[in-house]
């Protein structure tokens, strides 16, 4: 039971929880002091103010409250709901439901904290007790029309769709008057009950509700694309077919509707297809996809003819983006080689129409040269001299191009010269300064040069000036992952590895936020009422994490830390147990990083000086990433701090390759051999000839002999059943043998097996003496020896420099050697 | 290139490009909200042509549209918004812009009645400004200045929704008129009403 309060203050509190709501923190500190005086020992009192400070950002003080408040009242629901609130905040979810849970017990019937519940058991995707909670507040309030979505939301979530379309009938059949066909709110339940409809396989009736309900549904799009695709599925092509007609008059530049209209119509031959796109075509002059995607299917002659009128017409108007819109037919190489003749001769038919530009880029001749250059600078028909040649053709008659310029910038990035695909990627943007593309684009490639700072200068040009902070603060608060990522990896290159792996965890921590973001939707959506959207977004959510943007810095985060172990073990296995080296990296980054603040700090004050010159730099005018030189994560064990990316990567990228390699990595050395073997199982599944996979097999089978009689008889079971990668009698040495001679013409398979020489305890000066010689091999290309590279760099190898200057003499304009 | 609806996992994406192309950034929650609150009325142009090299690609998104319906209309009259608009640089003049506009201003139409759409642009952005006045009929309604933040001024821009409405109905006449005797048009018929 709650403690009694007189009515005086009774009425003090109720003040207090209003000034809550009303976020007037200091106000209801002071009331809940009042009350506190004459009642110490009130147990609800002290959980408001326990909010209160929570909300003020005093975590610590506002738990330690909210226990005091607990051991006063534990009969208190709001004692409970309180602390469950503050374990809710620190995100740490299951101690709230248990909050909640208690609270409950003591008073059923409250709305705000049932509801606080049912929030948390959607965030946390406990399906069952949504619905459960969503029956009680159902039965609470069935007057409210979220209240009934929400309960259909939850048993679509909890897989019963059936229940939740009978949810949605009992609801329809409580309205009294018919909504009007103007109400967004009934339109979008219409269409949920459709897709719900859908969903349990019954095509046909989900095509009767939709001629009966939503025929004149606000939804006009989804209407029509839900029919066509009933239709299809109960094989009305006809009708069907009518119906992706109105779509495409709708929206002619959605490919997937001419292919599904196609497949209902059911046309063979490659004329009759095209006629389709031709009607559309004509009847849309301004459309692209029309007249575009025929390229896709035509051949020989027929693909000539149309893809010269394609090309022409592009060519004609000067669009600098013809190239991006037909690379993707390169995977055909005679559509390829006719595309590149198409553009000589146009060039060759246009030669007096150099002087006709128009706006901003280019028409005619200039555009075909700017099409040739693109050509020899794409992977499928890369010969970078012709791309260097036609692109400096084309400068030479368009000087003002940014376009020409940005390839010619892409074409030295290409050859490996990342101080010349910097230094054009600058001009092309001092030509254009007002636009954010091109300085992003010139950032980018100064990042890929190693240019850290100038590069957040670069990025400075457009960030909001006033973000205090700087650049680095604005797009850190901008969440720009790109940035984040390409910073960090060029800090990596650098061998600064604090900066590089704090700029991994940023990516990591937006990835965090953008998971907390549905949290506000949960309630949102259901009073908006836009429920399909909403069940979209939370599809989406579950699985956020399997964003390329994600595994990618995660993957740069793992390695790090990998190779910070591997260097503390090397250390350790020299007597050297406090890891000198990079002990004495770390004192130069701590002091680096001093540096650092100090300048920014002068830099705010600077700042805000210069606005206010009576005032000094505030307290908020410095605002600064906390730890930006990442020296608490060069403090922190690596493996373990690994894990946290390492089981996000298992759990949401299995089928990435490289994900597995890391889990791997990070096991084996945890000497977690059965965990090390599933992800080296997983990765031979995935790509068995993958020479990344084959160092791995080596690093098991040389690490697991040794150790494998003194695991426990059931994992030594478990390791000998499921480890069949190298034959039983097979030394790690002959396997690794076979496997060099198998793949003897593939440098990066020769690379990959010399290195496990190393392994398996091979004289490393000697392994190191053949990594070099490999430099000479016919076949090895730039990249793959910076690669190499990498790898003598890694072990500290004598033979670096040696190998910096054989590669040099091979590629004098490779930038990576020096 | 394919345009279409913008679907929740082409956030990051779309914050990608925005970041990319433009100095007024937004917290991905803020794209989110769009997508929750308008969910008909912002596009993506995707680029197809990339082949997938793994189960985790997500379609590049090389131009969108956010676009919004003003919240409390000052004026009381339905009206949509426009909050972001680019295209990436490589596929600029393709059409996207204009493309990825009607399919939104259509849905504000159709949707929500919207009576016309309103947007800001910067007074030096040449290639926005024919985009709007001369190839999608908005005029300048008024001046807004130092509206942006480093203190360029913008033109408050507007289309009057009028003529699509008209054209949608329009077009939902024709189809009334074909679908009275059976529920639904055939192809023949679309085909016959097309020409
Ligand atoms: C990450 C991403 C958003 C970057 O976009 P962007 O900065 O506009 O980059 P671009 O579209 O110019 O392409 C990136 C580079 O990859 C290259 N590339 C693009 N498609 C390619 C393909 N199919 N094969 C080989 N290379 C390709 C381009 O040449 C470009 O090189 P650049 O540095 O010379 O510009 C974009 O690559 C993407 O959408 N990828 C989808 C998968 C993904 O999200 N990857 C995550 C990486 S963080
Ligand atoms: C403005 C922007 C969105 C246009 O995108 P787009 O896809 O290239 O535009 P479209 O191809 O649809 O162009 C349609 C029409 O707009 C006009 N237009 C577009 N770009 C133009 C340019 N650079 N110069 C002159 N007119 C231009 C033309 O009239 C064009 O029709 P046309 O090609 O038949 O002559 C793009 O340039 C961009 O993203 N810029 C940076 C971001 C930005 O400024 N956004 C607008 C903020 S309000």
């Amino acid at each position: 039971m709650p403690q009694p309060l007189p009515p005086k203050e009774a009425a003090l509190f109720r003040t207090v929880v209003r000034n809550y709501d009303d976020k007037q923190y200091k106000r209801g500190l002071k009331n809940a002091d009042i009350i506190l005086k004459k009642h110490p020992k009130h147990g609800d009192t002290t959980a408001m103010k326990a909010l209160i400070l929570n909300a003020q950002g005093k975590t610590d003080e506002a738990f330690a409250l909210g226990k005091v408040a607990l051991m006063n009242d534990m009969k208190s629901s709001i004692c409970w709901h309180v602390y469950g609130l503050l374990w809710r905040a620190v995100k740490k979810y299951d101690d709230a439901i248990k909050a909640y849970k208690q609270a409950l017990q003591i008073d059923p019937d409250s709305a705000q904290i049932l509801r606080d519940l049912a929030l948390l058991q959607m965030q946390t995707r406990d399906y069952p007790g949504y619905v459960q909670s969503r029956i009680t507040m159902l039965q609470a309030r069935s007057q409210l029309i979220q209240n009934w979505t929400a309960l259909a939301v939850a048993h679509h979530l909890n897989d019963d769709r059936a229940t939740a379309e009978k949810v949605l009938d009992t609801y329809e059949s409580t309205l009294k008057t018919t909504p009007s066909s103007r109400d967004i709110e009934h339109a979008e339940i219409v269409m949920y009950k459709n897709r719900l409809v859908a969903e349990q396989g019954d095509y046909q009736r989900a095509l009767d509700h939709l001629d009966s309900a939503a025929r004149s549904n606000l939804d006009r799009l989804a209407v029509l694309e839900r029919r066509a695709e009933y239709l299809t599925k109960l094989r009305r092509n006809e009708e069907a077919a009518a119906v992706y007609r109105a779509l495409l008059n709708r929206n002619p530049e959605h490919p997937e509707y001419y292919d599904l209209l196609e497949a209902v119509v059911e046309l063979g031959s490659a004329e009759e297809r095209k006629k389709i796109y031709d009607e559309y075509a004509e009847k849309y002059p301004r459309a692209d996809a029309p007249r575009r995607l025929p390229l896709n299917f035509l051949s020989g002659n027929d693909f000539v003819q149309a893809a010269k009128e394609y090309l022409t017409l592009m060519l004609n108007k000067g669009v600098p983006s013809t190239f991006a819109n037909l690379k993707h037919l390169y995977s055909d190489s005679f559509k390829k080689e006719t595309l590149a003749t198409l553009a000589e001769e146009y060039i060759s038919s246009h030669n007096d129409s150099a002087d006709a530009t128009n706006g901003d880029g280019t028409k005619g001749q200039p555009a075909a040269l700017y099409y040739l250059a693109q050509h020899y600078n794409y992977h499928l028909s890369r010969h970078l001299d012709k791309a260097m040649h036609y692109v400096d053709m084309a400068i030479e008659k368009v000087p003002q191009s940014v376009e020409f310029h940005m390839t010619k910038a892409r074409i030295w990035k290409h050859k490996g010269n990342l101080d010349k695909a910097s230094e054009w990627m600058e001009r092309a943007r001092t030509l254009d300064t007002r636009d954010r593309y091109i300085c992003t684009k010139a950032a980018k490639y100064l990042l890929r040069n190693n240019k850290n700072e100038e590069a957040l200068k670069m990025m400075g040009h457009f960030t909001r000036a006033e973000t205090i902070g700087g650049p680095f603060m604005d797009l850190v608060d901008m969440q720009a992952v790109w940035y984040l990522t390409e910073d960090g990896e060029a800090f990596a290159r650098r061998g600064e590895e604090g900066p590089a792996l704090r700029r991994f965890e940023l990516v990591s921590n937006i990835f965090d936020t953008w998971v907390e973001d549905q949290f506000d939707f949960h309630a949102f959506s259901l009073r908006k009422g836009f429920i399909r959207a909403y069940i979209d977004m939370l599809r989406w959510e579950d699985r956020i994490r399997e964003h390329p943007f994600y595994s990618r810095a995660a993957l740069d985060a793992v390695a790090l830390y990998v190779k910070r172990d591997d260097r503390a073990a090397a250390a350790r296995a020299n007597g050297d147990v406090t890891n000198g080296e990079d002990a004495a990296e770390r004192k130069k980054a701590a002091k680096k990083a001093a540096k650092e603040k100090q300048k920014l700090e002068r830099e705010a004050a600077e700042r805000a000086a210069k606005k206010d010159p009576n005032k000094g730099a505030k307290d908020g005018a410095n605002r600064q990433i906390d730890d930006v030189a990442g020296l608490k994560l060069l403090d922190a064990e690596p493996l373990s701090t690994a894990m946290k990316y390492v089981s996000h990567l298992l759990q949401f990228s299995p089928k990435n390759i490289h994900a597995q390699l890391a889990g791997f990595d990070v096991y084996i050395r945890r000497k977690k051999y059965v965990l090390a073997l599933g992800c080296l199982n997983a990765a031979i599944a995935l790509d068995a000839s993958n020479p990344k996979v084959h160092e791995r097999v080596i690093e098991f089978k040389h690490t697991i002999d040794p150790v494998l009689a003194t695991l426990p008889p059931k994992v030594q079971d478990l390791i000998k059943s499921e480890f069949k990668a190298v034959p039983a009698d097979n030394t790690a040495g002959q396997y690794n043998q076979e496997f060099l001679e198998a793949h003897k013409e593939s440098p990066p398979h020769v690379v990959s097996a010399v290195k496990a020489r190393k392994v398996l305890g091979e004289d490393p000066s000697k392994v190191e003496k053949e990594l070099v010689a490999l430099v000479k091999g016919e076949k090895v290309t730039f990249e793959q020896a910076g690669e190499i590279l990498e790898v003598l760099k890694t072990w500290k190898s004598k033979e670096v420099d040696t190998f910096r200057a054989l590669a040099t003499g091979r590629w004098p304009q490779v930038t990576i050697f020096s | 290139m394919d345009i279409r609806l913008l679907q929740p996992s082409d956030l990051p994406l779309i914050q990608h490009a925005n970041l990319e192309n433009l100095p007024e950034n937004y917290f991905l929650k803020y794209y989110l909200y769009h997508a929750l609150s308008w969910p008909q009325l912002s596009y993506v142009a995707v680029d197809a042509s990339r082949p997938r090299t793994s189960p985790y690609d997500h379609p590049k998104i090389v131009g969108y549209v956010l676009a919004k319906m003003e919240e409390e209309p000052s004026d009381g009259i339905p009206h949509g918004h426009i909050t972001s608009l680019s295209v990436m640089r490589t596929h600029r003049r393709l059409g996207i812009a204009e493309k990825l506009m009607r399919q939104s201003q259509r849905a504000m139409v159709e949707t929500f009645g919207a009576k016309y759409v309103s947007l800001h642009v910067r007074v030096s952005n040449v290639a926005a400004i024919r985009l709007y006045r001369d190839t999608l009929g908005f005029t300048v309604e008024k001046a807004e200045p130092k509206y942006y933040a480093d203190g360029e001024d913008a033109h408050c821009m507007r289309l009057d929704l009028g003529p699509i409405r008209a054209q949608i109905a329009e077009e939902e006449k024709q189809m009334e008129k074909l679908t009275r005797a059976k529920p639904w048009v055939t192809w023949g018929e679309i085909r016959a009403l097309a020409s």
